[in-house]
């Protein structure tokens, strides 16, 4: 079924997706790779140390997309 | 799957929680981080490094991952490989509620290579007590995916 139509959003959101190539894992890889390449951020390289999961994440929230 | 494949090779004792273990239950969202819990041992921390010297070509700055490190101050330690596309974030510890003894997983199979990945009803009690609101957005798609139900 390659066109559906609907007549509201909130019935497109209803719709099932449409059944994907490849395992759940693999759209999940395809899925990033699409991601990374709409939005590339810069992040240093290297072995960076936090003492609460809290701090690590606060630490990601600092990089922003590459302009 | 170059990098978990070094990780079956080495013998690493981990499960995948995060985005990418979401992604393993059908709940696909992008991430630029794969999060592995590890086993807490000196001897497992020598695997990560190995596997990881091993899928990134030797970089150096993999000897700056430490067991006492991660046995100690640092239970969350992140590398950047030199690809710099995806990272990794590694933890020793996962608060009170989690330890790498109990948490429930299930292993995954993908082009031959075995993940030990959590399973859902682990990461909704991961995600939903904490105070970062994507987690909250993955909890209650968790929940809801299967029908997951908070223990008393």
């Amino acid at each position: 079924m390659p066109v559906q139509k609907f007549r509201s959003i909130e019935e497109m959101n209803k719709a099932p997706l449409p059944e994907s190539r490849g395992s759940d894992f693999e759209r999940f890889l395809r899925h990033c790779a699409r991601w990374w390449a709409i939005t590339p951020k810069y992040y240093p390289r290297g072995v960076f140390k936090f003492r609460t999961i809290e701090d690590a994440q606060k630490a990601r929230e600092k990089h922003l997309p590459l302009k | 799957m170059r990098v978990l494949r070094a990780f079956e090779s080495a013998r690493l004792e981990y499960v995948l929680i995060g985005a990418a273990a979401m992604g393993f239950h059908g709940l696909v969202r992008a991430t630029e981080d794969l999060d592995l819990f590890i086993r807490a041992t000196s001897e497992n921390i020598e695997k990560l490094r190995s596997a990881l010297r091993e899928a990134y070509e030797g970089d150096p700055n993999i000897n700056e991952i430490s067991a006492a490190d991660l046995l100690g101050e640092y239970p969350a330690v992140r590398y950047v490989p030199p690809t710099g596309d995806l990272y990794f974030d590694v933890m020793t510890r996962l608060g009170e509620v989690t330890s790498f003894e109990t948490i429930d997983a299930e292993v995954k199979e993908v082009d031959g290579t075995r993940i030990r990945v959590a399973t859902p009803a682990a990461l909704y009690r991961m995600k939903k007590g904490t105070v970062r609101s994507q987690d909250h957005v993955d909890a209650a798609a968790l929940r809801e995916r299967f029908s997951l139900r908070d223990e008393g």
